[in-house]
């Protein structure tokens, strides 16, 4: 038994893991104001890290211009969305809030890959790909920058729900009507939502970008970033966290060893599986609340 | 002045529980079914089998995910998996010289069982975290055809299908094979059209509004659960292996993939949720859309004298059909069927003034 | 009636038969005429479905959720006219709606339902002072103000509702049935608590309730509504007194069975 290797493989997978805390977080802050389930974020991760590719690129700026400002456009595009698409739809049954959001999903990435071209784009943060070794175990550095990254964003996240808009957003999410009843603007504090998701997917983005290239697979990072969310608790972003850690971990050492039986493949079956099995066992997640129904 | 009435109004149960209580209904559908037994006479088969014949079989998709997904209030993710069982399945029985009838059965009953398995789900819990299993079940049933050469031929591979016969007679004439799409559709209408009509019918709208309330009815919604998933996956079962024996004469992991969910989903919500008319209509769009956009966008480049570059032209179908999904869902959430119902009250009372019913 | 004669600077609310319409098809209100004066302490009563919560809607801009609007008629606001305007713009002007069955927000701790609600103006010490002031109110709620707002009792919930509107700074209370489903003891206690912020405070309250018998204990005034209108308005000694209230709402009057008014049939018209 390796156990160099293993340990390699399990800090590996547990920094890939937060990677996906990244997109997970993105659904969780939707989800946690307005218990709407976000199925674009894939689609605005990418289309964040196109954002910052077409200054950087296109137009020759400095990452440390061309991201900031990618923030402040998604921000408002992410409002916009809300504003436009979903606004209509709010009290509508959940499965047309879901096919919006797929629809988005589409829209989105349809959009963005007719505007940008499909072929893969490099994303250069300027962290360097030297080997980092920790002991034995040799780390990726650019996973410890987006690990480090996914727990800043946590630590922020954190604060801002104990924060007053915090708050209200939580309350939001409780009870739309009793909200408006005590003059909180339901509507304001969603938009509110979209807009630091996708600020969260520029960050998302930019770091996958960095990790796998931007191109069109960066918004298959969605059923993974699902996974770890349903995983840890739609509402909870100390879910986030755990989950991906726990699901990079799983996925890294489990597909290792599958993947010898089954011949390849095997990371996306292990997400599906683990997806299965919270809903089944334990649907709220590990963090998440009970969701009560009244008659 | 068209239906010449002055609303529906019925003085009997028999009448109420008519098909068609409004005879121009009546007339149309009974004309529209003549016509499509005349199809292959009119329409030249180029058309008949590349276009009304897919049309036909997806809008018998769409109604099987509409009973489960649209009456039943159960959102499903995975419904092209469950048309892959069927599909594969039945090719299989089929390859192994099981006659194409007791084929389809098959597929059919294959796909009801592992359809079913989602329903255990559905007990459990509902909206998101349903479509979310579903979803993954999806990529599972990807996952096992990629991987299995056994069923599948493995990813590149591809399984022909034997030639279709039905009752021991072969059936290669582009008229049958669009005969036995055009049959098959018409009996998951009368079937879906029946459905509403009784108590099985009710009982999963009951359901799908509210279970655990329609539990205290005595609705037991797990048993409608089950019995919608069952259903409307057998229908899935049959229209995949049609699909595989009439169209594409060959099964591909990559027909039943996710993307294939996803578009009979935006078949249903485009249509209206449960709407039947409503599926013919989404089927229609969905499958034209793509089409119809290239064709607008190059033509429209033409004259703005704009390059546009293959690159753009293989997603903007994508960015087109995604787009109509979210006007749809702003503009009219309840699909076509409700435009087309909408348009059906307004004629119906023409020129007389409108009043809700 | 005195209530006619009085000057309309006096009037804190005023509706001017409103009608309301649901999904554009259902009359959910057909005139409805109310006046609360400032400071006062006003009852709507009627049975179930009657459409006293449909009116408390309409005032306080709740109608909108549930694809409700005002058809006709104006509701107007220490005399100004309140027309179209959002929700929580009213609350903003003053008016705060209590919503019945409670509906506090089960995640979040008392405490912090009680800064959920506070305006976006208040400085972090008005906020802690305020709720102070509400802990004061309500004892109970102190000792619970950690633990989730889900897990509290119905009474506690109720008293956690008023409490968070009562950080809206509102100059108009409008409670919807806050004693459903509460013991008596718990029903005289809140009722008590309104009636002492009326008193410090000069807070307009308008109680809508079935329970006549505790509401016509602390209001002045009533006005009770059958299907969708006001049929009679009194100040509350005389509804009390009055022997069709005591039939149909207080339980039969002296000398009436309960067995002689269940077979009574409603053929009485009201005077509309």
């Amino acid at each position: 038994m390796d156990w160099i290797f293993l340990s390699e493989l399990t800090v590996n997978g547990a920094l890939t893991g937060l990677l996906y805390s990244l997109v997970a977080i993105g659904l969780v802050l939707i989800y946690k104001s307005s218990a709407v389930p976000n199925l674009a974020q894939g689609a605005l991760t990418m289309l964040g890290a196109y954002v910052v590719l077409a200054f950087s690129d296109n137009l020759g700026w400095p990452l440390w211009v061309a991201i900031p400002l990618a923030v402040v456009i998604m921000f408002f595009v992410g409002i916009g969305i809300e504003r436009v698409a979903l606004r209509r739809l709010a009290g509508r049954p959940i499965v047309m809030i879901l096919m919006m959001t797929m629809g988005l999903d589409i829209f989105l990435r349809g959009t963005t890959l007719a505007i940008w071209g499909g072929s893969s784009r490099s994303l250069n943060l300027g962290v360097s790909y030297d080997p980092f070794f920790v002991g034995d175990m040799l780390l990726s550095r650019i996973h410890l920058v987006g690990a480090a990254v996914a727990i800043a964003i946590f630590i922020a996240s954190v604060l801002f729900f104990r924060t007053r808009m915090g708050i209200r957003l939580r309350a939001i999410s409780d009870d739309y009507l009793a909200s408006w009843s005590v003059g909180i603007s339901v509507e304001g504090g969603v938009a509110l939502s979209w807009g630091l998701a996708s600020i969260v997917a520029v960050a998302t983005g930019v770091i996958w970008g960095e990790v796998q290239g931007v191109d069109q697979s960066l918004s298959l990072l969605l059923l993974k970033g699902l996974t770890v969310a349903v995983l840890g608790g739609l509402d909870s972003i100390l879910g986030a966290i755990v989950a991906g850690i726990i699901l990079g971990i799983m996925e890294s050492v489990g597909s290792f060893y599958l993947d010898a039986l089954v011949g390849g493949g095997s990371r996306d079956l292990i997400v599906a599986g683990v997806l299965i099995l919270t809903v089944m066992i334990r649907p709220h997640g590990l963090f998440g609340r009970h969701d009560i129904e009244r008659i | 002045m068209f239906y010449r009435l002055s609303g529906v109004h019925h003085n009997s149960y028999k009448s109420d529980s008519k098909m068609f209580p409004v005879r121009t209904d009546r007339n149309a559908i009974i004309f529209f079914l003549l016509l499509g037994l005349a199809a292959p006479f009119l329409i030249p088969s180029l058309y008949l089998n590349g276009y009304v014949l897919p049309w036909l079989i997806w809008t018998a998709a769409v109604l099987g995910l509409n009973l489960v997904t649209g009456w039943a209030g159960q959102l499903h993710l995975g419904y092209g998996a469950v048309m892959a069982v069927g599909a594969y399945s039945a090719v299989h029985a089929a390859k192994f010289g099981i006659p194409w009838e007791f084929a389809l059965l098959i597929g059919g009953l294959a796909s009801s069982v592992i359809g079913s398995l989602f329903a255990f789900t559905a007990l459990r819990v509902k909206g998101l975290y349903l479509a979310l299993t579903t979803l993954a079940m999806q990529f599972v049933m990807d996952w096992v055809l990629t991987h299995s050469p056994a069923i599948s031929g493995g990813s590149h591979a591809s399984l022909q299908a034997p030639t279709f016969a039905l009752l021991g007679q072969d059936i290669t004439s582009d008229a049958g094979l669009y005969y036995v799409a055009f049959g098959w559709c018409v009996l998951v209408t009368i079937f879906m059209l029946n459905l509403k009509r009784t108590g099985l019918g009710r009982a999963l709208v009951a359901v799908r509004e509210k279970d655990f309330a329609a539990a205290i009815l005595g609705v037991n919604s797990f048993y409608y659960k089950v019995i919608a998933f069952a259903a409307s996956s057998f229908i899935a079962g049959i229209t995949g292996a049609l699909l595989v024996a009439t169209f594409y004469f060959l099964a591909a992991p990559e027909q039943f993939a996710v993307h294939v969910s996803i578009q009979v989903l935006a078949m249903v919500i485009i249509g209206g949720l449960g709407s039947i008319i409503g599926s013919y209509m989404g089927a229609a769009l969905i499958l034209l859309m793509p089409g119809l956009v290239n064709q607008v966008f190059s033509a429209s480049a033409d004259v703005l004298g704009l390059e546009i570059g293959v690159e753009t032209l293989a997603h903007i179908p994508n960015a087109a059909y995604g787009a109509l999904i979210v006007i749809f869902l702003m503009v009219e959430p309840l699909g076509l069927g409700k435009l087309y119902a909408n348009i059906r009250d307004y004629l119906m009372v023409w020129p007389f003034d409108q009043h809700k019913k | 009636m005195a209530q006619n004669e009085k000057n309309p600077d006096e009037l804190i609310l005023s509706l001017n038969s409103i009608e309301v319409m649901y999904d554009s098809v259902l009359l959910a209100i057909k005139g409805v005429s109310i006046e609360v004066p400032r400071g006062g302490m006003i009852a709507l009563l009627g049975s179930n479905g009657a459409g006293k919560s449909t009116t408390l809607k309409a005032i306080s801009g709740l109608l909108k959720a549930e694809r409700g609007k005002v058809s006709r008629g104006d509701i107007r606001f220490d005399g100004k006219p309140i027309g179209d305007i959002p929700p929580q713009d009213r609350v903003e002007m003053g008016i705060c709606h209590v919503i019945e069955g409670r509906r506090v927000f089960e995640h979040l701790t008392p405490d912090e339902n009680l800064e959920a609600a506070a305006p976006m103006s208040m400085s972090r010490r008005e906020i802690a002072s305020e709720k102070e002031r509400m802990y004061e109110y309500f004892p109970r709620l102190a000792d619970r103000k950690s633990s989730q707002s889900g897990y509290l009792s119905g009474g506690e919930q109720q008293m956690l509702a008023i409490g968070r509107a009562l950080m809206t700074q509102p100059r108009l209370l409008m409670l919807d049935e806050p004693s459903l489903g509460l013991a008596p003891f718990l029903v005289a206690e809140i009722f008590g608590i309104i009636q002492r912020i009326n008193k410090e405070q000069g807070l307009s309250v308008l109680l809508v309730e079935q329970n006549a018998v505790a509401a016509l204990e602390i209001v002045s005034h009533g006005y009770l509504i059958e299907n969708g209108r006001v049929v009679m308005h009194d100040t509350a000694e005389s509804l009390k007194k009055n022997s069709d209230i005591q039939e149909f709402y207080l339980g039969g009057g002296e000398g009436k069975k309960f067995e002689d008014i269940k077979h009574y049939s409603r053929r009485k018209r009201w005077l509309s």
